[in-house]
């Protein structure tokens, strides 16, 4: 008996072997194992077999129909296995067909540069303060200690609403605002649009500035041009060569003009920075202390400095654009590009 | 201003290029913008002489010359007869190309050889006459090349003078600069007046009636002079600074006013009636001709030069027709003043007439150096005019500017420019730039200010002028001590950031417009002229019609966007833009600013493509945006309702935005007619929304409810109803139904056609039942949902379909 069993085992073991489908495998099964089952015929003979072998053959059956059942459960997943691979193989996609975008939009330019000289100074522990977009001639120049019939008001061409009101011609009035409401110390930015009349490829009439003001009784030109090195490096690149020169503003003193190493020859000179390898990037200063009386603090124990920035002209030479109207013409070929 | 580098060589050494000297001009203060090189391609162009002229055989209009190069002589045949023998000339010889194209040839002229050409200024592309041939100076020497015979190699700096520094806005005054900065020494020359017969007070008189207009004003008298052009160098040295020459006179009273920078004027002293000057206010309405042909109307607070019975001048700003200096003139009176800046300002404003003197003059010129550059003048005129100086100088100067005495204190100046420098160094700086100091104390120097430096009147400016000759490079940079600050942002600029994000994401481009607008383009959008979209505010001096007015919406801007690009066959767009708008406010107040929210939205939903089909945006895309973004922005109670009567929106197809009983503004399709006045084919979608108001309701606290564990379960609902039942009624009739397991209504489908009759709907409803507290059986869901539908099909008068 006990080589029956080896022989049926080892017909059922070859006819697994060539069974190429699921059902060809249930059949051995069926053929084998199942109630009519070639092996389960057999060991219906079990009982004529003496005494002392039969837990021998009854262990030898057992494992040759677990182990038969075992070869068919691998054959059976073997099967399926190969037929899951066939299908997937044939549900194959073009991957390189353009996927279902939903289009996003884009922030303009210049609250994306804005933005991003916010969050530096945010980052130095700067706040942000706000003011109105017409403003008084009062908080526009002469709280700035430009009064009026003086030179000074040449370097602003300034829309008039009526004598003594006028579209803010920089955001330096949101300083007189903050001081006369504000006890030092101070370290606010006043970012906004601001108006000039003044129109051709380097002006519009309107633009963006963002001014900073720090205040208090322990402040440097020296603590000024360090602020201001940082936020360069941090906007330009650390190793942006930066320089401070004297110029002249009305409410600080003493004023400096900053300027960058020209981003477009680093600093060899060309067209764009007319010879000289730099490029004006902002104004700043040490407020003057007829700024500080106008606003009712003592010129004597408080000091501090300002500073202003163009939005554009950062935009300007950080994309390489050298035509300001484009900014404003809104123009979704050139707004697509950022 | 510009300025000539050989100019500034006659006032101070410079050893620098070009290019070093602009860069150290620019790092005290005076920024160079550029720095032009002028140079004349003039060779094979000489000093020659002129040893003999003979008539031309051959033709009555030419010469036969026989010109001197030193080591040579040529025969030229000529045109020209203004030369004599022994003339110095420019000769072109044979090589030279001349700028108007002219080659020099050996030749021969009617038969007589010629190899060489003597030149007129024109004919070199140096002046202006072509009248004659030029005359040089006798001095040069033969042979010499014309360029550097005549110093023609120059370089010009174009320099941005700041209004504190009137004091550089001269060649001289640059100089002193350069001198203080590379520590050469200043050459100015002293000049001295020959005087001849009669005493200039005897022939004239000067009569100041306001002195606090004109501190100062004096005078000389100049007479029998030769009015013609200029010398070369003259009229030269004004061109590289932009100054037309005009006559010997006239041209020498510029030539000092640019190397000194004192204006003067020269009167045809025979004109003056009374022979005498008269300096007043004008009388209201005077009207007077001005040196450029302009008629002029002036008012009470403009000072007025006159003689004895006219105005001959408008102070400081510019002379009169009446008066100027012309070929018939052979005497002259030389004016140089001092006048109050302000006033000149405020009249040069006035009339609308800037001049180089005004520009100075406002800025203030040195009182101090009036008579100086008087004397020059008079000096000059007198050896280039062949004129005759009257004995005396009238000088109207009752109360003298004194120098101003302003004590430095060494500690502030440290404390204030985070240095550590010494009161002997801070003395030297400032005794580099001609101001005097000694010590007043231990801390402190008292320094001498002269008038000439108008900036300098407080210690903050001295420590200005201690930083910029330190150089602002060797001032240490540190960084302030740090405190600690809440460095939130507001949550107007949270909620700004979030709605840019939000629509963003949803497809939307920011846009940025002009803050002033067309008056036409408020008129475009049909609304009448009580609409507070006409309360617009003017501005008095706009660049022009099309920008004159200041937005009272963001919708014309985004109207105006959506055409350029329309225009440029971008015809899919969503747009926004956060602006603010602007209304008058009562008299004397600043406007009212509002910062608006608004969106545009026009042609397809997604460009259409293997996956995405060609949709046309409608109504329900961008009410979809707001509904987006008042979920990011945690805004509850929103609601839209009927707008029905804004003029520029569709009227069934737009709404007012409530959120409760505040209206925060509108969305809708554009009004065809708006379209139309913008030359838009395409329907667009908008919106416009008061951003504080949002602001206002944005960031409601949240509350997080429980999840239930229990199962929910769905029933559906489709209901027929009239068509012009909107779908809130329903929704708010489930709700009224106060069913607590009722969790969520969900609107499925929308129908209208057939089957169902024309003048009627359907509508189909998801309901979601479910309960915190057990599973829900399907009977009493069953129930509950007979129960709902029942009373909605009572409430709404609508059957079951
Ligand atoms: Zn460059």
């Amino acid at each position: 008996m006990k080589e029956e069993l080896e022989k049926l085992f080892g017909e059922a073991l070859g006819n697994l072997k060539v069974a190429g489908e699921e059902s060809q495998v249930t059949q051995v099964r069926t053929e084998f194992l199942g109630r009519k089952g070639k092996i389960t015929a057999l060991l219906r003979g079990l009982a004529n077999v003496s005494p002392e072998q039969r837990p021998i053959v009854g262990r030898l059956a057992n494992e040759i129909k677990l182990s038969l059942e075992e070869k068919i459960r691998e054959s059976l997943a073997s099967i399926q296995a190969r037929k899951r691979k066939e299908r997937l193989l044939h549900e194959k996609l073009d991957i390189t067909l353009p996927g279902r975008r939903v289009p996003t939009g884009r922030k303009h330019p210049i609250s994306e540069v804005c933005n991003e000289v916010i969050e530096i100074f945010l980052g130095l522990g700067f706040q942000i303060s706000e003011g109105p977009e017409i403003e008084s001639d009062y908080y526009n120049f002469e709280a700035l200690n430009i009064p009026k019939d003086h030179p000074a008001r040449d370097m602003h061409d300034t829309f008039y609403i009526s004598d003594e009101i006028l579209l803010r011609t920089h955001t330096s009035p949101v300083q007189i605002r903050l001081m006369e409401k504000q006890e030092p110390p101070i370290q606010i930015i006043a970012p906004g649009k601001v108006f000039r009349c003044d129109s051709d490829v380097s002006h519009t009439p309107m633009f963006h500035q963002v001014e900073g003001l720090m205040v208090g009784d322990n402040i440097t030109f020296g603590d000024l041009k360090g602020i201001l090195t940082i936020f360069l490096h941090e906007m330009f690149g650390a190793k942006t060569k930066v320089r401070f020169r004297p110029s002249f503003f009305p409410f600080t003193e003493p004023s400096a003009e900053v300027d960058i190493a020209c981003v477009m020859c680093q600093g060899n000179g060309c067209r764009v920075c007319s010879s000289s390898g730099w490029m004006e990037i902002l104004g700043a200063g040490m407020v003057d202390p007829e700024v500080f009386r106008i606003v009712g603090y003592n010129p004597n124990e408080v000091v501090g400095f300002a500073f202003g920035l163009g939005i554009e002209r950062i935009a300007m030479l950080k994309y390489g654009i050298s035509d300001i109207r484009l900014f404003f013409e809104n123009d979704m070929r050139f707004l697509g590009q950022f | 201003m510009r300025a000539s580098l050989n100019w500034l060589k006659e006032y101070v050494d410079i050893d620098l290029t070009p290019v070093e000297l602009a860069d150290v001009l620019t790092m005290a203060g005076l920024e160079v913008e550029s720095v032009i090189k002028i140079e004349e391609d003039l060779s094979h162009v000489v000093v020659g002489k002129v040893l003999s002229i003979k008539s031309h055989p051959n033709a009555d209009k030419l010469s036969l010359c026989q010109v001197s190069i030193g080591d040579g002589t040529f025969p030229v045949v000529c045109g020209a007869r203004n030369m004599k023998v022994g003339d110095k000339v420019p000769l072109a010889l044979e090589g030279a190309l001349l700028p108007n194209s002219m080659k020099i040839r050996k030749a021969g002229i009617r038969g007589e050889p010629s190899e060489g050409m003597m030149c007129s200024e024109e004919e070199l592309g140096i002046g202006e006459d072509a009248s004659g041939i030029m005359i040089l100076e006798d001095d040069l020497v033969l042979g010499m090349d014309i360029v550097s015979a005549l110093n023609l190699e120059d370089h010009v700096f174009d320099l941005n003078i700041t209004p504190n520094r009137p004091d550089c806005l001269s060649i001289a005054g640059l100089a002193r600069e350069v001198a203080a900065v590379t520590g050469k020494a200043l050459k100015i020359p002293s000049i001295e007046v020959r005087e001849e017969d009669g005493r200039v007070h005897d022939l004239t008189s000067v009569d100041v009636r306001d002195p606090e207009l004109c501190p100062r004003y004096s005078a000389r008298l100049i007479s029998d002079v030769a009015i013609g052009p200029a010398p070369f160098w003259i009229r030269r040295r004004l061109e590289s600074v932009g100054v037309r020459p005009i006559c010997n006179v006239v041209d020498v009273t510029n030539y000092v006013l640019m190397a000194f920078g004192q204006p003067l004027h020269a009167f045809d002293f025979d004109l003056l009636s009374e022979k005498r000057i008269v300096v007043k206010r004008a009388k209201d309405g005077d009207t007077f001709a001005t040196l450029d042909g302009l008629e002029r109307t002036l008012q009470g607070d403009a000072l007025m030069i006159c003689d004895g019975e006219k105005p001959v001048a408008i102070g400081g700003i510019m002379g009169g027709l009446n008066s100027e200096v012309s070929v018939t003139t052979s005497n002259v009176l030389i004016e140089s003043a001092y006048f109050d800046p302000s006033n000149i300002r405020k009249t040069s404003k006035k009339l609308g007439l800037q001049t180089e003197a005004s520009y100075r003059f406002e800025r203030g010129v040195d009182p101090e150096g009036v008579i100086n550059a008087l004397n020059i003048t008079t000096r000059m005129i007198a050896d280039l005019c062949d004129g005759k100086v009257a004995q005396g100088i009238i000088d109207q100067y009752p109360s003298p500017f004194l120098p101003k005495e302003i004590p430095l204190s060494i500690r502030r100046t440290n404390k204030i420019l985070g240095t550590s420098l010494e009161k002997e160094r801070v003395g030297r700086y400032l005794k580099a730039i001609e101001l005097d100091n000694k010590n007043l104390d231990r801390d402190k120097l008292i320094v001498r200010v002269p008038p000439l430096r108008v900036d300098l009147n407080r210690e903050i400016d001295l420590i200005e002028e201690v930083a910029r000759l330190n150089g602002y490079d060797n001032i240490p940079t540190t960084t302030p001590l740090a405190r600690v600050t809440s460095g939130r942002r507001s949550s107007a600029w949270v909620a700004e950031d979030k709605v840019k994000d939000v629509l963003i994401s949803l497809g939307y481009y920011e846009v940025v417009n002009y803050s002033f607008i067309s008056p036409k383009l408020i008129t475009s959008l049909g609304v009448d002229v009580n609409h507070p979209f006409h309360k617009f505010i003017r501005i008095k001096n706009p660049l022009s019609e099309e920008q004159s007015i200041m937005r009272t919406t963001l919708i014309p801007g985004l109207l105006r966007t959506m055409k350029t690009n329309v225009y440029n066959k971008n015809s899919d767009l969503k747009l926004f833009e956060i602006g603010t708008v602007f209304f008058p406010n009562e008299e004397d107040k600043l406007p009212i600013e509002k910062r608006m929210l608004s969106a545009l939205v026009t042609g397809l939903r997604y460009v259409e493509a293997w996956n995405f089909s060609g949709d046309e945006i409608d109504y329900y895309d961008i009410k979809g945006s707001l509904e987006n973004l008042f979920r990011a922005l945690d805004i509850r109670g929103c609601n839209f309702s009927c707008a029905g009567d804004i003029p520029y929106l569709h009227p069934g197809k737009s709404s007012t935005i409530m959120i409760g009983d505040t209206q925060i503004g509108f969305v809708g399709e554009v009004h065809s007619e708006v379209l139309e006045n913008h030359d838009l084919s395409k329907t667009a979608h908008i919106f416009e929304i008061d951003f504080d108001l949002l602001v206002k309701h944005a960031f409601s606290e949240k509350k997080i409810n429980l999840l239930s564990k229990y199962p929910p379960i769905y029933r559906d609902m489709a209901l027929i109803v009239k068509e012009d039942v909107q779908s809130i009624d329903i929704y708010d009739a489930i709700i009224g139904c106060n069913n607590s397991l009722v969790k969520e209504i969900l609107v499925f489908d929308v129908y209208e056609g057939e089957p169902i009759a024309s003048g009627e709907k359907s509508l189909a409803y998801r309901i979601k039942y479910q309960s915190f507290k057990r599973t829900l059986t399907d009977q009493e869901v069953n129930k509950a949902h007979k129960k709902l539908v029942s009373k909605v099909l009572e409430d709404m008068g609508a059957r079951i379909r």
